[in-house]
């Protein structure tokens, strides 16, 4: 053996042995082999030191120092592989079967018991260490005292020292590390877990208990104040507490684990275990205190807490480790700029160390990152009831300026809209509630609108495919109150405030009237254009530029404003023709306030038609007194009690008004005439201009007189016409009655269908198989359909049930204006050929100034026509067009 | 009214009281022609200059039967340095009475 170690010598050295000195060397090593064995076998048992000390100074003599070292070191860890590994994972065993849980799963294992175990296999296996150590000592004593007999230098101790104790706590180390068993970080884990969970019902209590001292006092910002406390705590306030002496026992408890843990080398598998435990819990404090509720603000309540718990405790595990480098952690540029305020840092800490800051520092990021993934998992349902969950987005728009991850709350919330809302099943209005109320949210968390932009397209995209976008914009535009969109009534998110808010804002708007407004709105976004800021200062002026305007949003996914004014003015003519008083002070208002927005010009038509209504009512009450007085008697058409104080009239420029659609009907003799004693009167008074009536159209409040009841209606003027005729004759044939009222007799079975089903009037098969006897219902015992409506009032507009409009619609309105163009489309493709869509968009501008331009997607939708139509003719040459549309 | 007690007291008769017919028309004015022949604007709209139809921008006949918008021919007229003329048919252009 002695040879195999020899070989490592100089050879020559060999030669200069001498047989006494072979026999020296091998009875020393002999000997120095023996007794270290015994000495590290005996068990506290130091007898024999002496022993080894002078064989170890005769190897040394035969310059062997490094086989007594290599031999040594190799002995101790082949002793605590054998004393100290083995025996420590053997505490451990009975918890092989956690190695395969997760580390989330609760194990059901007696705390106490593992603790215990845990706490005396370390106390073990230190005590094992301890007296190896001190053996080792002896050894590098001995090896030390032979240099100092031989020569006097003795500045070497320190480093030959430091050297074997480093090299043994790497030993101990890798031993311990080579038989780790899987589940012991699982064990080191739980215990922390379990022992922070302790510890912060703890301080929670402290926590609580602190806060609801002040509760009294406290109404609304109860968290802010709970804050507040927590910030002024003190060393005093905090550590009076009786319940400060277990506390720092459980500390202790703890701190002597990791530092026993450190000792064997596991520094950073104990640092992780207490770390993950740490964050397991801030993580179940976030849920526990965010949860599902977005009204009131978590996010300092939270900070609160990671100050009172995990950074109190930290800080006593540090101090007591002696990590406690007190750094002036103001001072140095370790301090990241992230850390709000220095001086708060810690509170009862007079100085923080650097450590306990970067702790911090890693919890507070890490709050902010679970708050912000828990609020952007949940946006979409937090932006659903957007004012009262504005808390909620203050404290997502806090949590991205520290994370920064706004790419992670876009994606997710397309992926939640694209699942949720921009569904067959969603209504428009309700998409647009939301949009709406996207748009406002996001407002708040990114001021740029950058993030909005990426957001807000895919519901433009989607909107854009949908028929009655315009119609619901309008509508939400218009209606102040809930309206028809009674669902979602919330009268927050009307648009019409949007426009109110603006009305300041605006102070240029429509100066330029007759500038194209494209181009000048083109002109105006160039001149804005600022480049997205990625990274941009938050305070530049730029943001107050790039303002985001609901309203243009808005428009924007109708592609132009002309189209938007154009479906408000069909909605407006639909609601003034349905008018009988002449009350119009709220669409006054809206128009108003349209008009700022959008410019005076474009509703001049809109401004007409209610300057209409103003001038009726005039018109009327002139009418009603000029007509009274002279001819009283004559006029009166005594039949059944009309007389001309039942009538009024809206009188409207119809050149001005959306295309109305007329029907030809008969109304009621005594109607007419006081019809045309109206129009006659007019004539007389405003000279040379006469009426013409729209028959069809209007409104009549009317009450019918039964022999048992009375109820009363509001109707079309058909319906009036219908019931009226049975009061000559209480049944009539289908054909008779559409004859006697001037209408199809298809479009009588669809009016009369409003008597039928209110159950005034009955229908029956006549001898003919094709015609219809309709005969008054007599009492309402008969139809059951009328439930408890006897006598009762029915305000019911007639004409909504059967989806009837006077105004045609924009769809029919736009498909007669556009015969004009098709001529001109026709005309251009035969010409040149082929076209692209744009160009021929551009012509059809350029010719048809003073018209209303149908959008694009009108003349793509023509082109789609055209292409049936003429498929043959116009194939070859639509060819190139064609391409560039599939 | 006594005529209304006994539609009333028939049985399957049903007797109308109306409350309000309120009925809507168009006005428009009681020319021969469309359009202005100045302008060329309806004379159901207004001339260039005006902003509201009807009260506000009449129309006016001349003794020759032909009507304009008031702006427009009185426009015409006062840029005629001497005895203005009618548009449409060359006559001396007078205001009808």
């Amino acid at each position: 053996m002695e040879e195999s170690n020899s070989c490592f010598f100089n050879l020559e050295v060999l030669n200069s042995l001498t047989e006494d000195s072979l026999h020296e060397i091998i009875d020393s090593y002999n000997g120095f082999c023996k007794a270290s064995q015994s000495l590290l076998a005996g068990s506290g048992d130091l007898s024999v030191g002496p022993d080894v000390v002078s064989h170890v100074h005769a190897l040394c003599k035969h310059r062997l120092r490094s086989l007594v070292q290599d031999h040594f070191l190799r002995l101790l860890e082949e002793t605590f592989e054998r004393n100290g590994a083995s025996r420590f994972w053997r505490h451990f065993d009975p918890y092989a079967r956690v190695a395969g849980l997760s580390k989330n799963d609760d194990l059901d294992i007696d705390e106490d018991e593992i603790q215990s175990v845990l706490y005396n296999a370390l106390e073990e296996v230190t005590l094992e260490k301890q007296y190896q150590e001190k053996c080792l000592l002896m050894v590098v004593h001995a090896l030390q005292s032979y240099k100092d007999q031989m020569s006097e230098d003795k500045d070497d101790f320190e480093g030959e020292r430091n050297y074997l104790t480093s090299k043994y706590q790497w030993i101990v180390s890798s031993v311990l590390m080579a038989t780790l068993p899987r589940h012991f970080p699982v064990i080191l884990h739980w215990y922390f877990k379990r022992k922070l969970e302790e510890l912060s019902t703890i301080m929670d209590g402290e926590f609580c208990d602190d806060a609801s001292k002040g509760k009294d006092a406290m109404d609304l910002d109860e968290k802010v104040k709970i804050c507040n406390k927590v910030g002024e705590m003190d060393v005093d306030e905090c550590y009076n507490d009786h319940r400060f002496s277990e506390n720092s026992r459980l500390v202790k408890n703890i701190g002597k684990i990791v530092l026993d843990l450190r000792n064997l080398g596991f520094t950073s598998m104990a640092e992780d275990a207490y770390a993950s435990a740490i964050f397991l819990l801030l993580k179940a404090k976030v849920y526990d205190v965010a949860g599902d509720d977005f009204r009131s603000s978590v996010l300092q309540s939270i900070k609160g807490w990671i100050q009172a718990v995990p950074l109190q405790f930290l800080h006593a595990l540090l101090v007591y480790l002696g990590d406690f480098v007190s750094y002036e952690s103001t001072s140095s540029g370790l301090k990241s700029p992230l850390a709000p305020q220095p001086s708060s840092c810690c509170p009862g800490i007079d100085t923080p160390s650097e450590g306990l800051v970067r702790w911090k520092l890693r919890l507070e990021y890490f709050a902010y990152e679970t708050l912000q993934d828990l609020r952007i998992a949940k946006l979409f349902e937090i932006i659903v009831d957007y004012p009262e969950s504005s808390p909620a987005i203050e404290d997502l728009k806090l949590c991205l300026e520290y994370t920064g991850q706004h790419s992670k709350l876009v994606e997710s919330f397309i992926s939640a809209l694209r699942y949720r809302l921009l569904t067959a099943g969603a209504s428009t209005n309700d998409i647009l509630h939301q949009y709406v109320s996207t748009i406002k949210a996001l407002r708040t968390i990114d001021p740029a609108g950058v993030f909005l932009e990426a957001v807000g397209e895919p519901i433009r995209d989607y909107l854009r495919g949908r028929r009655d976008t315009i119609k619901c914009i309008v509508t939400m535009l218009t209606d102040g109150s809930s309206g028809n969109s009674s669902s979602s009534g919330n009268p927050g998110d009307s648009l019409l405030e949007e426009l109110n808010r603006d009305e300041e804002i605006q102070e240029n708007a429509g100066v330029d009237d007759d500038f194209n407004t494209d181009d000048r709105q083109a002109w105006i976004n160039a001149s804005r254009w600022q480049p997205d800021p990625v990274e941009a200062d938050p305070l530049k002026g730029s943001r107050n530029q790039r303002k985001v305007d609901i309203l243009g949003m808005i428009v924007g996914i109708i592609g132009s404003k002309d189209q938007l004014v154009h479906e408000y003015r069909t909605m407006l003519a639909e609601k003034l023709l349905n008018k009988s008083d002449y009350d119009i002070d709220s669409e006054i208002r809206t128009l108003e306030l349209l008009k700022i927005h959008f410019g005076e010009s474009s509703l001049q038509k809109c401004e007409i038609m209610l300057n209409d209504l103003i001038g009726s009512k005039r018109t009327n009450s002139n009418i009603k007194a000029t007509i009274n007085q002279p001819s009283q008697t004559s006029i009166e058409v005594g039949d059944d009690g009309t007389s001309m104080d039942v009538i009024s009239a809206t009188i409207i420029s119809s050149n001005f008004w959306p295309l109305i659609q007329d029907e030809p009907l008969k109304l009621p003799e005594p109607i007419d005439q006081l019809l045309s004693d109206y129009a006659k009167r007019f004539n007389e008074i405003k000279t040379p201009r006469k009426l013409q009536w729209k028959k069809s159209l209007g409104t009549i409040k009317l009450e019918l007189q039964f022999q048992d009841r009375e109820m009363q209606f509001t109707v079309a003027p058909v319906h009036a016409s219908i019931i009226m005729k049975f009061q000559d004759q209480p049944s009539w044939t289908s054909k008779n009655l559409a004859a006697a009222i001037g209408i199809p007799a298809d479009a009588l079975s669809r009016r009369i269908n409003f008597w039928i089903s209110k159950g005034i009037i009955a229908e029956s098969h006549g001898e003919d198989s094709s015609d219809h006897v309709y005969t008054i219902v007599e009492n309402m015992v008969e139809t059951s359909k009328n439930g408890g409506n006897t006598g009762g009032t029915q305000e019911l507009l007639g004409g909504d049930e059967e989806e009837e409009r006077s105004v045609a619609s924009v769809e029919n309105q736009l498909r007669k204006e556009m015969t004009v163009y098709e001529k001109f489309i026709l005309g251009m493709l035969t010409n040149f050929g082929s076209m692209a869509l744009d160009r021929i968009h551009n012509t059809l501008k350029a010719r048809m100034v003073f018209k209303l331009v149908p959008p694009e997607k009108e003349v793509l939708h023509l082109y789609k026509s055209f292409y049936l139509v003429y498929e043959i003719s116009l194939e070859i040459r639509l060819k190139s067009y064609v391409k560039n549309l599939w | 009214m006594f005529f209304l007690d006994i539609g009333v007291s028939l049985p399957g008769y049903v007797l109308c009281l109306l409350k309000e017919w309120h009925a809507v028309a168009s006005w428009t004015w009681d020319a021969q022609d469309e359009t202005c022949g100045i302008c060329r604007m309806a004379f159901d709209g207004c001339c260039p200059d005006c902003k509201l139809p009807g009260d506000d921008c009449p129309l006016i006949w001349g003794v020759c039967n032909h009507a304009f918008h008031l702006h427009c021919i009185l426009k015409w007229v006062n840029s005629q340095t001497s005895q203005a003329h009618c548009p449409m048919c060359r006559r001396e252009w007078q205001f009808k009475g």
